[in-house]
């Protein structure tokens, strides 16, 4: 089976912010949740670099580890999802995840948590495929009807790619022996190239 | 004289080859750069000392990017603190502290199989002596009570989902788990109230002097022989109370930072909170264990103190002589339960 991963190019993200917009429109994610944000390094400096994250459907999950109620599950296609049935809203995964991609709506007592709400690369979640309850609980699933995340489907550059982590390796490949990737024919040291390297001291 | 450039042509012409001519220097700047302009350091494919460091490999912090969603941290695109504290919490907490329960039960069970029950020596005289007040008993049982249901509820969401979600299914145990967390989230916050009360009523007579120094080294007559005299709390009794008191503290302060995340705590500030809440938690009911038995099972005479109030005159000689002795002094040894009542 298919291993589906995401992968952005950071060489092509202009921060465009429209795989956040769909996402969040084909989803109908909860008002207060974002599945997907861009997130830009050294902003307004030399080497400005945005990324754009959502959930990175981790083959050991932090998330599904910590869960008190073992609410997660991995499909065979590599697809991390989880049941909001079964959700207690503890906030657990959202300590645990490096990527920050379990988020709660804020509709329990005193505006804390609520179901946790997560990319689900367009997936669904364990409701019936392509059903209303599945819709209204964990938005659309394209990968059902054969289509890939709208995310990255919306890319304005494709640089966020989605999809068999073979095929999407095999593209940023060919991106990368395209731009000739080497430090030394640049003439720059990698000191130089350090996240810290325009700060005035 | 005809010329090879007609006015209308000139004229057209005009504008483009003004632009030529201020376009031609700039652009044959650009193809040669001049030494004197140095160029912009830029971050080359692949970066990887760039994203080295967003992945927080050599700092201690991880370096906030800009995004345009708001909320907490939605600018730190790799959280890495959030693998420490898992591996804490799977690995070391969860079978650290199911192996401390089950430590401290077989302990129980192995010293009650071996010593028996601590039956007061000189039999049961009839005559009673008061121990603790009515407001005392509300407020031990009022902690007690709080405190054997929150820790049941957290021990659920702990270790609920090894030791019950394989009995009871998803369904069931998701039902279970909610009315834990709902119900330990909503009575948490009356802990420290309850805390309070007892720290007030019970701390006369809980400083350790330098005589608790014996009662530890003859372990409190628990395994054989006998302690020295012991005033109104014994030294065993005054450690529980010091640990219930410095426990519950950090209890407290860890469980509201975790109970109302709406302050706009961090990922790492609730993983410290959640670590201290428990492990405090966990260390607490261990402890707690060994105080249940005592008063209960483990001592004849002892569970009446905190029910009725009162105790056995041979329970008090045996146990607490240095407060039996000024109880009688002052004469508040009673010959039954009846002088006891129409004294108060």
């Amino acid at each position: 089976m298919a291993n589906m991963k995401f992968y952005c190019d950071a060489e092509r993200c202009i921060e465009c912010n429209a795989c956040v917009t769909a996402c969040k429109n084909e989803n109908d994610v909860p008002w207060g949740v974002n599945r997907r944000r861009v997130v830009t390094i050294k902003d307004g400096e030399p080497g400005e670099r945005s990324l754009s994250v959502a959930c990175m459907h981790c083959s050991d999950a932090p998330c599904a580890a910590v869960c008190p109620v073992n609410c997660f599950y991995t499909t065979e296609d590599g697809v991390v999802l989880h049941d909001k049935d079964t959700c207690i809203g503890c906030g657990y995964c959202s300590y645990a995840c490096p990527f920050g991609a379990p988020q709660f709506p804020k509709v329990g007592a005193f505006a804390s948590r609520g179901k946790m709400d997560k990319c689900t690369f367009c997936a669904g979640g364990p409701a019936e495929d392509g059903s209303a309850a599945e819709h209204t609980k964990y938005g659309s699933n394209r990968l059902s009807e054969g289509k890939l995340p709208l995310c990255a489907e919306m890319c304005s550059t494709k640089a966020l790619l989605a999809g068999d982590a073979d095929v999407v390796s095999d593209i940023y490949r060919k991106r990368v022996v395209n731009r000739g990737a080497s430090v030394m024919e640049w003439g720059v040291n990698y000191e130089r190239a350090s996240l810290d390297a325009n700060k005035k001291s | 004289m005809p010329s090879l450039v007609s006015n209308s042509m000139l004229q057209k012409m005009f504008i483009p080859l003004l632009l030529l001519a201020f376009l031609l220097p700039i652009t044959a700047s650009a193809a040669t750069p001049s030494q004197d302009v140095a160029l912009a350091p830029d971050v080359p494919s692949p970066g990887s000392e760039l994203w080295r460091a967003v992945r927080r490999a050599d700092t201690n912090q991880p370096p906030t990017g800009v995004t345009q969603i708001k909320g907490v941290e939605r600018g730190i695109l790799i959280n890495s603190a959030g693998e420490d504290w898992r591996n804490f919490r799977m690995e070391m907490l969860v079978p650290t502290g199911g192996l401390g329960f089950g430590l401290v039960v077989a302990a129980l069970v192995l010293f009650y199989l071996i010593r028996g029950r601590i039956r007061i020596d000189g039999g049961w005289s009839g005559k009673v002596v008061p121990r603790f007040s009515i407001n005392h008993r509300v407020a031990h049982w009022s902690l007690a009570i709080l405190f054997l249901y929150l820790g049941l509820t957290g021990l659920i969401m702990l270790f609920g989902r090894f030791a019950l979600l394989p009995v009871m299914g998803p369904e069931a145990f998701s039902v279970l788990a909610t009315i834990s967390l709902v119900s330990h989230n909503w009575l948490g916050p009356l802990f420290p109230f309850a805390l309070i009360g007892v720290v007030a009523l019970f701390m006369k007579g809980n400083g350790y002097t330098f005589k608790d120094i014996g009662w530890f080294l003859k372990g409190g007559g628990m395994f054989g022989g006998h302690a020295p005299p012991s005033d109104f709390y014994n030294a065993g009794e005054k450690t529980w109370f010091w640990l219930a008191i410095f426990g519950g503290i950090v209890i407290t302060i860890s469980g509201y930072i975790l109970d109302f995340p709406i302050f706009g705590q961090t990922r790492e500030v609730m993983e410290v909170a959640h670590i201290a809440h428990a492990v405090s938690a966990v260390g607490l009911l261990i402890a707690s264990f060994g105080h249940i038995y005592i008063g209960t099972a483990g001592m004849e005479g002892s569970i009446q103190s905190m029910t009725k109030g009162y105790v056995d005159e041979n329970w008090a000689k045996e146990h607490h002589s240095i407060w039996y002795d000024e109880m009688k002094a002052s004469g508040k040894v009673y010959s039954d339960v009846e002088s006891l009542k129409k004294s108060n």
